[in-house]
Protein backbone atom coordinates (compact mmCIF):
# COMPACT_ATOMS: atom_id res chain seq x y z
CA UNK A 1 0.00 0.00 0.00
CA UNK A 2 2.94 2.23 0.35
CA UNK A 3 2.31 3.81 -3.34
CA UNK A 4 -1.00 4.87 -2.76
CA UNK A 5 -1.48 8.52 -1.28
CA UNK A 6 -3.46 7.34 1.73
CA UNK A 7 -3.86 4.54 4.35
CA UNK A 8 -6.16 1.80 4.16
CA UNK A 9 -7.93 3.01 6.92
CA UNK A 10 -9.02 5.70 5.28
CA UNK A 11 -9.92 4.15 2.14
CA UNK A 12 -12.55 2.40 4.50
CA UNK A 13 -13.13 5.43 6.44
CA UNK A 14 -14.56 7.19 3.76
CA UNK A 15 -16.42 4.59 2.00
CA UNK A 16 -18.30 3.87 5.18
CA UNK A 17 -19.13 7.80 6.09
CA UNK A 18 -20.31 7.93 2.41
CA UNK A 19 -23.12 5.37 3.40
CA UNK A 20 -24.27 7.14 6.21
CA UNK A 21 -27.56 9.30 6.26
CA UNK A 22 -27.81 12.74 7.93
CA UNK A 23 -30.00 12.16 10.66
CA UNK A 24 -29.02 8.92 11.39
CA UNK A 25 -27.29 7.27 14.67
CA UNK A 26 -24.80 5.33 14.75
CA UNK A 27 -23.29 2.85 17.80
CA UNK A 28 -19.61 2.10 18.31
CA UNK A 29 -17.81 0.52 21.34
CA UNK A 30 -14.70 1.17 22.61
CA UNK A 31 -11.52 -0.81 22.02
CA UNK A 32 -8.23 0.50 22.11
CA UNK A 33 -4.89 -0.98 21.00
CA UNK A 34 -4.38 -3.13 17.94
CA UNK A 35 -5.90 -3.95 14.66
CA UNK A 36 -9.45 -5.27 16.01
CA UNK A 37 -9.65 -1.82 18.05
CA UNK A 38 -9.18 0.32 14.65
CA UNK A 39 -11.78 -1.45 12.98
CA UNK A 40 -14.62 -1.29 15.57
CA UNK A 41 -13.56 1.76 17.32
CA UNK A 42 -10.90 4.00 15.52
CA UNK A 43 -12.47 3.73 11.84
CA UNK A 44 -15.96 3.86 12.77
CA UNK A 45 -15.53 7.09 14.69
CA UNK A 46 -13.43 8.39 11.84
CA UNK A 47 -16.10 7.64 9.40
CA UNK A 48 -18.98 9.30 11.37
CA UNK A 49 -17.47 12.14 12.05
CA UNK A 50 -16.20 12.61 8.65
CA UNK A 51 -19.81 12.06 7.44
CA UNK A 52 -20.72 15.01 9.94
CA UNK A 53 -18.54 16.79 8.86
CA UNK A 54 -19.42 16.63 5.27
CA UNK A 55 -23.15 15.66 4.46
CA UNK A 56 -24.53 14.45 7.21
CA UNK A 57 -23.96 16.88 10.19
CA UNK A 58 -27.22 16.00 11.96
CA UNK A 59 -25.63 12.53 12.40
CA UNK A 60 -25.67 11.26 16.22
CA UNK A 61 -22.22 9.63 17.58
CA UNK A 62 -22.90 6.75 20.28
CA UNK A 63 -19.18 6.82 21.63
CA UNK A 64 -19.12 3.45 23.83
CA UNK A 65 -22.82 3.17 23.66
CA UNK A 66 -23.21 6.22 26.28
CA UNK A 67 -20.88 9.34 25.23
CA UNK A 68 -23.18 11.29 23.03
CA UNK A 69 -21.40 13.13 20.05
CA UNK A 70 -17.55 13.34 21.24
CA UNK A 71 -16.27 16.51 20.16
CA UNK A 72 -12.91 15.55 18.63
CA UNK A 73 -11.36 18.43 17.72
CA UNK A 74 -10.54 18.15 21.43
CA UNK A 75 -9.56 14.53 21.63
CA UNK A 76 -5.59 14.33 21.72
CA UNK A 77 -5.93 9.80 22.18
CA UNK A 78 -8.83 7.73 23.26
CA UNK A 79 -9.55 6.55 26.55
CA UNK A 80 -8.59 2.92 27.27
CA UNK A 81 -11.31 1.87 28.79
CA UNK A 82 -14.93 2.38 28.21
CA UNK A 83 -16.13 3.13 31.93
CA UNK A 84 -13.08 4.92 33.50
CA UNK A 85 -12.96 8.46 34.51
CA UNK A 86 -11.45 9.71 31.36
CA UNK A 87 -14.04 8.80 29.40
CA UNK A 88 -16.13 10.65 31.70
CA UNK A 89 -14.69 13.82 30.93
CA UNK A 90 -14.40 13.57 27.26
CA UNK A 91 -15.83 16.56 25.64
CA UNK A 92 -19.34 15.40 24.34
CA UNK A 93 -22.69 16.22 23.83
CA UNK A 94 -24.45 14.64 26.29
CA UNK A 95 -24.15 11.22 28.48
CA UNK A 96 -26.25 8.50 29.54
CA UNK A 97 -25.85 7.53 33.06
CA UNK A 98 -28.53 4.45 32.97
CA UNK A 99 -29.84 1.19 31.51
CA UNK A 100 -32.17 2.29 30.29
CA UNK A 101 -31.29 5.19 28.80
CA UNK A 102 -31.98 8.36 26.45
CA UNK A 103 -31.97 5.43 23.38
CA UNK A 104 -33.79 2.62 23.13
CA UNK A 105 -32.53 0.12 21.07
CA UNK A 106 -34.81 -2.53 20.85
CA UNK A 107 -37.64 -0.14 19.39
CA UNK A 108 -34.98 0.82 16.53
CA UNK A 109 -33.55 4.17 17.54
CA UNK A 110 -29.60 2.64 16.61
CA UNK A 111 -29.56 2.81 12.65
CA UNK A 112 -26.15 1.40 12.53
CA UNK A 113 -23.45 -0.02 14.94
CA UNK A 114 -19.93 -2.26 14.17
CA UNK A 115 -19.52 -5.39 15.22
CA UNK A 116 -16.75 -8.26 14.76
CA UNK A 117 -15.65 -11.98 15.85
CA UNK A 118 -13.58 -14.58 15.02
CA UNK A 119 -15.62 -15.81 12.37
CA UNK A 120 -17.92 -14.86 9.72
CA UNK A 121 -20.01 -16.97 7.55
CA UNK A 122 -21.35 -17.50 3.84
CA UNK A 123 -24.67 -15.80 5.10
CA UNK A 124 -22.80 -13.10 7.09
CA UNK A 125 -23.49 -14.99 10.75
CA UNK A 126 -20.73 -13.72 12.97
CA UNK A 127 -18.74 -15.80 16.17
CA UNK A 128 -17.34 -14.03 19.15
CA UNK A 129 -18.10 -17.29 21.39
CA UNK A 130 -16.11 -20.45 20.97
CA UNK A 131 -14.08 -22.00 17.98
CA UNK A 132 -15.35 -25.67 17.68
CA UNK A 133 -18.25 -28.09 19.60
CA UNK A 134 -20.00 -25.01 21.61
CA UNK A 135 -19.84 -28.31 24.50
CA UNK A 136 -16.55 -29.14 24.10
CA UNK A 137 -14.83 -25.80 22.71
CA UNK A 138 -11.44 -25.41 21.13
CA UNK A 139 -11.22 -22.16 21.94
CA UNK A 140 -14.01 -20.46 24.35
CA UNK A 141 -14.12 -16.70 23.78
CA UNK A 142 -15.75 -14.16 25.87
CA UNK A 143 -19.06 -14.35 24.76
CA UNK A 144 -21.93 -12.93 22.57
CA UNK A 145 -21.48 -9.66 24.59
CA UNK A 146 -24.53 -7.28 22.29
CA UNK A 147 -24.39 -8.60 19.19
CA UNK A 148 -27.38 -10.59 19.29
CA UNK A 149 -28.95 -7.07 19.92
CA UNK A 150 -26.74 -5.33 17.19
CA UNK A 151 -27.71 -7.95 14.60
CA UNK A 152 -31.26 -8.16 15.12
CA UNK A 153 -32.15 -4.69 16.85
CA UNK A 154 -29.82 -2.04 15.06
CA UNK A 155 -31.23 -1.14 11.71
CA UNK A 156 -27.94 -2.16 9.85
CA UNK A 157 -24.72 -3.74 10.90
CA UNK A 158 -21.11 -3.02 9.58
CA UNK A 159 -19.14 -6.19 10.00
CA UNK A 160 -15.09 -5.26 10.77
CA UNK A 161 -13.02 -7.93 10.40
CA UNK A 162 -9.29 -6.57 10.63
CA UNK A 163 -8.09 -10.02 9.50
CA UNK A 164 -8.81 -11.17 6.08
CA UNK A 165 -7.99 -15.20 6.61
CA UNK A 166 -9.61 -18.08 5.42
CA UNK A 167 -9.72 -19.36 9.07
CA UNK A 168 -11.88 -15.69 9.55
CA UNK A 169 -14.11 -16.63 6.88
CA UNK A 170 -15.65 -19.77 7.06
CA UNK A 171 -18.42 -21.37 4.45
CA UNK A 172 -20.19 -21.62 8.71
CA UNK A 173 -19.96 -20.16 12.06
CA UNK A 174 -19.36 -22.56 14.84
CA UNK A 175 -21.93 -20.54 16.97
CA UNK A 176 -23.96 -17.98 15.99
CA UNK A 177 -23.39 -15.17 18.18
CA UNK A 178 -25.05 -12.53 15.84
CA UNK A 179 -27.34 -13.76 13.06
CA UNK A 180 -26.97 -13.18 9.39
CA UNK A 181 -29.48 -14.20 6.75
CA UNK A 182 -29.50 -17.67 6.97
CA UNK A 183 -32.10 -18.65 4.29
CA UNK A 184 -32.25 -15.32 3.27
CA UNK A 185 -34.28 -12.59 3.69
CA UNK A 186 -37.19 -15.33 3.98
CA UNK A 187 -35.16 -17.20 6.00
CA UNK A 188 -34.82 -13.99 8.43
CA UNK A 189 -38.23 -13.17 8.76
CA UNK A 190 -39.39 -17.18 9.34
CA UNK A 191 -37.32 -16.83 12.89
CA UNK A 192 -39.27 -13.66 13.60
CA UNK A 193 -36.41 -11.21 13.28
CA UNK A 194 -37.96 -8.22 11.70
CA UNK A 195 -35.22 -5.57 12.01
CA UNK A 196 -31.64 -5.43 10.81
CA UNK A 197 -29.34 -7.67 9.57
CA UNK A 198 -25.53 -7.35 8.67
CA UNK A 199 -25.11 -4.36 5.66
CA UNK A 200 -21.43 -5.12 4.72
CA UNK A 201 -18.18 -6.76 5.40
CA UNK A 202 -15.14 -5.03 5.72
CA UNK A 203 -11.45 -6.20 5.48
CA UNK A 204 -8.17 -4.47 4.75
CA UNK A 205 -8.76 -6.18 1.31
CA UNK A 206 -12.47 -5.45 0.61
CA UNK A 207 -15.76 -4.85 1.02
CA UNK A 208 -18.45 -7.56 0.97
CA UNK A 209 -22.37 -6.57 0.41
CA UNK A 210 -25.27 -9.06 0.64
CA UNK A 211 -27.63 -10.60 -1.82
CA UNK A 212 -30.34 -10.75 0.98
CA UNK A 213 -33.15 -12.91 -1.33
CA UNK A 214 -30.64 -15.86 -1.30
CA UNK A 215 -28.63 -15.08 1.58
CA UNK A 216 -24.78 -14.83 0.51
CA UNK A 217 -22.29 -12.29 0.94
CA UNK A 218 -21.10 -10.90 -2.21
CA UNK A 219 -18.26 -9.01 -3.31
CA UNK A 220 -19.04 -5.38 -3.67
CA UNK A 221 -15.61 -4.11 -3.93
CA UNK A 222 -11.60 -4.90 -3.71
CA UNK A 223 -9.37 -2.34 -2.27
CA UNK A 224 -6.64 -0.52 -4.63
CA UNK A 225 -3.67 -2.61 -5.14
CA UNK A 226 -5.41 -6.12 -4.03
CA UNK A 227 -4.89 -9.07 -6.18
CA UNK A 228 -8.62 -10.56 -6.30
CA UNK A 229 -6.81 -14.01 -6.38
CA UNK A 230 -5.83 -12.79 -2.70
CA UNK A 231 -9.33 -11.75 -1.99
CA UNK A 232 -10.24 -15.46 -3.00
CA UNK A 233 -7.88 -17.61 -1.87
CA UNK A 234 -8.39 -15.63 1.71
CA UNK A 235 -11.90 -16.50 1.92
CA UNK A 236 -13.22 -19.88 3.09
CA UNK A 237 -16.68 -19.81 1.17
CA UNK A 238 -17.59 -19.26 -2.57
CA UNK A 239 -17.17 -15.96 -3.97
CA UNK A 240 -17.08 -14.76 -7.41
CA UNK A 241 -14.27 -11.85 -8.37
CA UNK A 242 -15.08 -11.40 -11.75
CA UNK A 243 -16.14 -8.02 -12.66
CA UNK A 244 -15.88 -6.16 -9.11
CA UNK A 245 -15.30 -2.66 -8.81
CA UNK A 246 -11.96 -1.37 -7.26
CA UNK A 247 -13.58 0.51 -3.89
CA UNK A 248 -13.07 3.96 -4.70
CA UNK A 249 -10.58 5.93 -3.69
CA UNK A 250 -10.61 9.15 -1.09
CA UNK A 251 -10.25 12.59 -3.06
CA UNK A 252 -7.54 15.33 -2.22
CA UNK A 253 -10.35 17.37 -0.99
CA UNK A 254 -11.68 14.08 1.08
CA UNK A 255 -8.15 13.37 2.60
CA UNK A 256 -7.83 16.80 3.71
CA UNK A 257 -10.78 16.94 5.31
CA UNK A 258 -10.06 13.48 7.23
CA UNK A 259 -6.83 14.53 8.21
CA UNK A 260 -7.00 18.03 9.20
CA UNK A 261 -10.47 18.54 10.30
CA UNK A 262 -12.06 14.99 11.31
CA UNK A 263 -8.76 13.36 12.89
CA UNK A 264 -6.40 16.33 13.52
CA UNK A 265 -4.39 14.60 15.99
CA UNK A 266 -4.42 11.36 14.57
CA UNK A 267 -6.14 10.04 17.43
CA UNK A 268 -8.38 7.78 15.44
CA UNK A 269 -6.79 6.03 12.20
CA UNK A 270 -3.35 6.06 10.91
CA UNK A 271 -2.88 8.72 8.15
CA UNK A 272 -0.53 8.81 4.86
CA UNK A 273 0.66 11.71 2.53
CA UNK A 274 1.68 15.10 4.12
CA UNK B 1 -34.61 -0.57 71.67
CA UNK B 2 -31.92 0.64 69.49
CA UNK B 3 -31.54 0.61 65.88
CA UNK B 4 -29.92 -2.25 64.44
CA UNK B 5 -26.51 -2.11 62.98
CA UNK B 6 -25.95 -4.16 60.07
CA UNK B 7 -22.31 -3.72 60.27
CA UNK B 8 -20.30 -7.13 59.57
CA UNK B 9 -17.00 -8.34 59.10
CA UNK B 10 -15.85 -9.12 55.67
CA UNK B 11 -15.60 -12.99 56.76
CA UNK B 12 -18.58 -13.33 58.24
CA UNK B 13 -20.23 -11.24 54.91
CA UNK B 14 -18.61 -13.54 52.65
CA UNK B 15 -19.57 -16.98 54.92
CA UNK B 16 -23.50 -15.99 54.32
CA UNK B 17 -22.67 -17.15 50.70
CA UNK B 18 -23.51 -20.70 50.89
CA UNK B 19 -21.82 -23.50 48.41
CA UNK B 20 -24.01 -24.15 45.66
CA UNK B 21 -26.28 -20.86 45.44
CA UNK B 22 -26.77 -18.11 43.14
CA UNK B 23 -24.17 -15.33 43.38
CA UNK B 24 -24.04 -12.06 41.29
CA UNK B 25 -20.99 -9.58 41.86
CA UNK B 26 -21.36 -6.16 41.22
CA UNK B 27 -19.91 -3.72 38.80
CA UNK B 28 -19.46 -4.29 35.13
CA UNK B 29 -16.47 -5.09 32.93
CA UNK B 30 -13.10 -4.28 34.76
CA UNK B 31 -15.04 -1.91 36.57
CA UNK B 32 -16.15 -1.25 40.23
CA UNK B 33 -16.00 -5.21 41.16
CA UNK B 34 -16.53 -6.35 44.57
CA UNK B 35 -12.42 -8.10 44.90
CA UNK B 36 -11.94 -7.97 48.55
CA UNK B 37 -15.41 -10.33 48.68
CA UNK B 38 -14.86 -12.38 45.87
CA UNK B 39 -11.39 -13.37 47.45
CA UNK B 40 -12.57 -14.21 51.16
CA UNK B 41 -14.57 -16.31 49.13
CA UNK B 42 -11.61 -18.19 47.96
CA UNK B 43 -10.52 -18.02 51.16
CA UNK B 44 -13.16 -19.84 52.50
CA UNK B 45 -13.04 -22.24 50.46
CA UNK B 46 -16.58 -21.84 48.76
CA UNK B 47 -17.87 -24.41 45.73
CA UNK B 48 -19.77 -25.23 43.30
CA UNK B 49 -21.22 -21.62 42.86
CA UNK B 50 -23.76 -20.32 39.81
CA UNK B 51 -22.69 -16.66 38.95
CA UNK B 52 -25.62 -15.11 37.55
CA UNK B 53 -23.99 -11.62 35.72
CA UNK B 54 -24.32 -9.10 33.40
CA UNK B 55 -20.95 -8.27 32.00
CA UNK B 56 -17.96 -10.54 33.71
CA UNK B 57 -14.78 -10.23 34.22
CA UNK B 58 -11.51 -10.64 36.96
CA UNK B 59 -14.11 -10.91 39.50
CA UNK B 60 -15.38 -14.11 38.05
CA UNK B 61 -12.19 -15.66 36.59
CA UNK B 62 -10.82 -15.80 39.91
CA UNK B 63 -13.40 -17.62 41.77
CA UNK B 64 -13.66 -20.35 38.47
CA UNK B 65 -9.73 -20.57 38.94
CA UNK B 66 -9.99 -20.88 42.59
CA UNK B 67 -12.39 -24.15 41.95
CA UNK B 68 -15.61 -21.96 43.26
CA UNK B 69 -17.59 -22.35 40.29
CA UNK B 70 -19.43 -24.73 38.48
CA UNK B 71 -21.91 -22.69 35.84
CA UNK B 72 -21.89 -19.11 34.57
CA UNK B 73 -24.70 -17.29 33.32
CA UNK B 74 -23.53 -13.87 31.61
CA UNK B 75 -23.32 -12.13 28.21
CA UNK B 76 -19.36 -12.14 28.62
CA UNK B 77 -16.50 -13.19 30.35
CA UNK B 78 -12.73 -11.47 29.52
CA UNK B 79 -10.53 -8.92 30.63
CA UNK B 80 -11.19 -6.16 27.84
CA UNK B 81 -7.96 -4.51 27.07
CA UNK B 82 -6.19 -7.39 29.71
CA UNK B 83 -7.28 -10.36 27.12
CA UNK B 84 -9.12 -13.39 27.19
CA UNK B 85 -10.13 -14.58 30.84
CA UNK B 86 -8.07 -17.53 30.93
CA UNK B 87 -9.16 -19.45 34.32
CA UNK B 88 -12.70 -18.77 32.21
CA UNK B 89 -11.15 -19.96 29.11
CA UNK B 90 -9.83 -23.45 30.54
CA UNK B 91 -12.67 -24.44 32.30
CA UNK B 92 -15.35 -24.33 29.52
CA UNK B 93 -12.48 -26.19 27.41
CA UNK B 94 -12.03 -28.51 29.90
CA UNK B 95 -15.71 -28.93 30.34
CA UNK B 96 -15.74 -28.20 34.03
CA UNK B 97 -17.63 -25.32 33.94
CA UNK B 98 -20.82 -24.88 32.78
CA UNK B 99 -21.16 -21.64 30.10
CA UNK B 100 -24.58 -20.33 29.87
CA UNK B 101 -25.08 -17.64 27.67
CA UNK B 102 -27.19 -14.85 27.09
CA UNK B 103 -27.31 -11.04 25.22
CA UNK B 104 -26.08 -8.42 27.19
CA UNK B 105 -29.22 -6.11 27.54
CA UNK B 106 -31.36 -9.50 28.31
CA UNK B 107 -28.54 -10.29 31.06
CA UNK B 108 -29.02 -7.12 32.54
CA UNK B 109 -33.55 -7.62 31.89
CA UNK B 110 -33.03 -10.25 33.87
CA UNK B 111 -32.65 -8.64 36.82
CA UNK B 112 -34.99 -6.22 36.27
CA UNK B 113 -37.70 -9.49 35.75
CA UNK B 114 -36.07 -10.18 39.36
CA UNK B 115 -36.26 -6.51 40.59
CA UNK B 116 -40.23 -6.51 39.29
CA UNK B 117 -41.20 -10.12 40.38
CA UNK B 118 -42.77 -11.27 37.19
CA UNK B 119 -41.58 -14.89 36.34
CA UNK B 120 -39.63 -14.08 32.78
CA UNK B 121 -38.67 -11.56 30.46
CA UNK B 122 -39.61 -11.44 27.00
CA UNK B 123 -37.05 -11.09 24.58
CA UNK B 124 -37.55 -10.39 20.49
CA UNK B 125 -35.42 -11.29 19.01
CA UNK B 126 -33.31 -14.60 19.86
CA UNK B 127 -34.64 -16.53 16.59
CA UNK B 128 -31.36 -18.28 14.93
CA UNK B 129 -29.24 -17.45 17.14
CA UNK B 130 -26.59 -20.05 19.24
CA UNK B 131 -28.33 -18.52 22.73
CA UNK B 132 -31.81 -20.12 21.96
CA UNK B 133 -29.70 -22.99 20.40
CA UNK B 134 -27.87 -23.97 23.64
CA UNK B 135 -29.70 -22.27 26.42
CA UNK B 136 -32.50 -24.32 26.99
CA UNK B 137 -33.66 -22.27 30.01
CA UNK B 138 -35.08 -19.55 27.25
CA UNK B 139 -38.04 -21.54 25.95
CA UNK B 140 -40.21 -20.08 22.97
CA UNK B 141 -43.93 -18.62 23.33
CA UNK B 142 -45.82 -16.99 20.58
CA UNK B 143 -46.70 -13.70 22.09
CA UNK B 144 -50.79 -13.96 23.62
CA UNK B 145 -51.51 -10.52 21.23
CA UNK B 146 -49.87 -10.54 18.21
CA UNK B 147 -49.04 -13.94 17.68
CA UNK B 148 -45.22 -13.56 16.90
CA UNK B 149 -42.70 -15.55 17.61
CA UNK B 150 -41.07 -14.41 21.00
CA UNK B 151 -38.63 -16.32 24.40
CA UNK B 152 -39.15 -16.38 27.86
CA UNK B 153 -35.80 -15.53 29.36
CA UNK B 154 -35.84 -16.74 33.27
CA UNK B 155 -34.75 -14.29 35.75
CA UNK B 156 -31.73 -13.25 37.42
CA UNK B 157 -32.82 -14.70 40.54
CA UNK B 158 -29.78 -14.37 42.51
CA UNK B 159 -29.45 -15.96 46.05
CA UNK B 160 -26.67 -13.13 47.42
CA UNK B 161 -26.07 -9.67 45.36
CA UNK B 162 -22.80 -8.13 46.81
CA UNK B 163 -21.73 -4.52 45.56
CA UNK B 164 -18.52 -2.50 46.20
CA UNK B 165 -19.84 1.44 47.23
CA UNK B 166 -18.53 5.03 48.12
CA UNK B 167 -19.77 5.22 51.54
CA UNK B 168 -22.46 3.99 53.80
CA UNK B 169 -23.57 3.95 57.34
CA UNK B 170 -23.62 1.13 59.89
CA UNK B 171 -27.77 0.56 58.95
CA UNK B 172 -27.16 0.01 55.64
CA UNK B 173 -27.57 3.35 53.77
CA UNK B 174 -25.37 3.74 50.85
CA UNK B 175 -24.65 6.40 48.55
CA UNK B 176 -23.24 6.46 45.00
CA UNK B 177 -21.62 9.38 43.18
CA UNK B 178 -23.69 11.87 41.58
CA UNK B 179 -22.52 11.15 38.37
CA UNK B 180 -22.97 7.93 37.42
CA UNK B 181 -21.98 5.68 34.79
CA UNK B 182 -23.51 1.68 33.49
CA UNK B 183 -21.63 0.16 36.21
CA UNK B 184 -22.87 1.77 38.69
CA UNK B 185 -26.52 1.75 37.35
CA UNK B 186 -26.27 -2.15 37.19
CA UNK B 187 -25.06 -1.80 41.04
CA UNK B 188 -28.20 -0.10 41.25
CA UNK B 189 -30.35 -2.75 39.04
CA UNK B 190 -28.54 -5.52 40.92
CA UNK B 191 -29.58 -4.42 44.98
CA UNK B 192 -33.13 -4.00 43.59
CA UNK B 193 -33.44 -7.84 42.29
CA UNK B 194 -32.97 -9.89 45.58
CA UNK B 195 -33.72 -9.77 49.61
CA UNK B 196 -30.02 -10.94 50.60
CA UNK B 197 -27.94 -7.82 49.77
CA UNK B 198 -24.09 -7.21 51.18
CA UNK B 199 -22.59 -4.15 50.30
CA UNK B 200 -18.90 -3.38 50.81
CA UNK B 201 -17.73 0.31 51.05
CA UNK B 202 -14.77 2.40 50.74
CA UNK B 203 -16.03 4.03 54.37
CA UNK B 204 -18.56 4.13 56.82
CA UNK B 205 -19.94 7.09 58.22
CA UNK B 206 -22.33 8.26 60.85
CA UNK B 207 -25.94 8.31 59.80
CA UNK B 208 -25.74 11.99 60.25
CA UNK B 209 -23.24 12.10 57.72
CA UNK B 210 -25.58 10.82 55.05
CA UNK B 211 -28.42 12.46 55.29
CA UNK B 212 -26.27 15.78 54.35
CA UNK B 213 -27.12 13.97 50.92
CA UNK B 214 -30.15 11.92 50.99
CA UNK B 215 -30.43 12.16 46.97
CA UNK B 216 -27.77 10.10 46.57
CA UNK B 217 -28.41 7.29 48.68
CA UNK B 218 -29.05 4.67 45.52
CA UNK B 219 -29.05 1.59 48.38
CA UNK B 220 -31.59 2.45 51.47
CA UNK B 221 -31.15 0.80 54.64
CA UNK B 222 -34.16 -1.39 53.70
CA UNK B 223 -32.52 -3.23 51.21
CA UNK B 224 -29.06 -3.95 52.79
CA UNK B 225 -28.94 -6.94 54.38
CA UNK B 226 -25.14 -6.34 55.91
CA UNK B 227 -22.84 -3.63 54.95
CA UNK B 228 -18.74 -3.95 55.41
CA UNK B 229 -16.05 -1.77 55.59
CA UNK B 230 -13.37 -2.87 53.07
CA UNK B 231 -11.13 -0.27 51.56
CA UNK B 232 -9.59 -0.70 48.04
CA UNK B 233 -12.07 -3.22 48.30
CA UNK B 234 -12.51 -3.12 44.12
CA UNK B 235 -8.76 -3.01 43.94
CA UNK B 236 -7.42 -4.29 41.00
CA UNK B 237 -10.69 -2.98 39.32
CA UNK B 238 -11.06 1.02 39.83
CA UNK B 239 -14.19 3.07 41.87
CA UNK B 240 -15.23 5.52 40.01
CA UNK B 241 -14.49 8.35 41.61
CA UNK B 242 -12.45 7.47 44.36
CA UNK B 243 -9.12 5.29 42.85
CA UNK B 244 -8.46 3.66 39.31
CA UNK B 245 -7.94 0.60 38.20
CA UNK B 246 -4.01 -1.04 38.93
CA UNK B 247 -2.97 -1.80 35.65
CA UNK B 248 0.25 -3.35 37.15
CA UNK B 249 -1.95 -5.98 39.32
CA UNK B 250 -4.33 -6.22 35.86
CA UNK B 251 -1.26 -7.35 33.89
CA UNK B 252 0.04 -9.76 36.83
CA UNK B 253 -3.29 -11.05 37.35
CA UNK B 254 -3.22 -11.95 33.16
CA UNK B 255 0.16 -13.23 33.16
CA UNK B 256 -0.49 -15.49 36.42
CA UNK B 257 -3.66 -16.88 34.82
CA UNK B 258 -1.79 -18.47 31.91
CA UNK B 259 -1.36 -22.07 33.02
CA UNK B 260 -3.22 -23.92 36.28
CA UNK B 261 0.17 -23.90 37.91
CA UNK B 262 1.10 -20.26 38.17
CA UNK B 263 -2.56 -19.54 39.27
CA UNK B 264 -2.07 -21.97 42.14
CA UNK B 265 1.20 -19.80 42.87
CA UNK B 266 -0.87 -16.43 42.76
CA UNK B 267 -3.87 -17.64 44.98
CA UNK B 268 -0.80 -18.87 47.33
CA UNK B 269 1.03 -15.74 46.76
CA UNK B 270 -1.91 -13.26 46.93
CA UNK B 271 -4.66 -14.10 48.17
CA UNK B 272 -4.15 -17.05 50.56
CA UNK B 273 -1.61 -15.40 53.34
CA UNK B 274 -2.48 -14.86 56.53
CA UNK B 275 -4.28 -11.40 57.33
CA UNK B 276 -7.16 -11.52 54.87
CA UNK B 277 -7.86 -8.28 53.36
CA UNK B 278 -5.48 -6.14 55.23
CA UNK B 279 -2.73 -8.42 54.57
CA UNK B 280 -3.81 -7.81 50.88
CA UNK B 281 -3.31 -4.06 51.46
CA UNK B 282 0.11 -4.55 53.32
CA UNK B 283 1.84 -6.61 50.58
CA UNK B 284 0.49 -3.93 47.66
CA UNK B 285 2.21 -1.09 49.76
CA UNK B 286 1.35 2.64 50.54
CA UNK B 287 2.67 4.45 48.43
CA UNK B 288 1.06 1.81 45.23
CA UNK B 289 -2.19 2.59 46.77
CA UNK B 290 -1.91 6.51 47.53
CA UNK B 291 -0.82 6.16 43.46
CA UNK B 292 -3.98 4.88 42.10
CA UNK B 293 -5.96 7.59 44.36
CA UNK B 294 -8.56 9.99 42.46
CA UNK B 295 -7.22 13.21 43.69
CA UNK B 296 -9.31 16.29 42.62
CA UNK B 297 -9.73 20.21 44.27
CA UNK B 298 -12.36 20.45 46.40
CA UNK B 299 -15.95 21.95 44.70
Amino acid sequence: MSTLPYTIEELITVVLAKSFKDGEVGFTGLATGGAAALYITGIPLAAMEFARQTHAPNLTILLAGWSINPVFSEIRELPSAEFDSGLQNLPCEAQMETYPGPYAVRRGDVDFGFGSGVQVDRAGNINSTCVGDFNKPKVRLVGSILLPEHMTCFRREYIMMPHHEVRSFVEKVDYVSGVGYPGGDAGRQALGLTMGGPEWIVTPKCIFEFDRAAGQARLRSIHPGIDPHDVLNSTGFAIDTDGIPTTQAPTTEELAILRRKVDPHHALIPHGGE
Amino acid sequence: MGRTSKLTSLQEAAAIVKDGQRLTLGGFAIYQRPMAFARELVRQGRRDLTIVGVVNAIEADLLIGAGCVSRIETSYVGLEKFGLARNFRRAAEAGTLDTVDYPELIAWDRFRASQEGIPFWPCTFLGGSGIVEYNKDIVPFDCPVTGARLWAVPPAAPDVVVVHAVMGDEYGNVAFHDRKMLPQSVDITHTRSCDTIIVTVEKIVSGREMRKRPDLVEIPALRTTHIVEVPFGAHPTSLLGIYDCDEDAFRDYATASGTPETFADYLDSTVHPPGGHAGYLEALGVERLLALRNVELPA
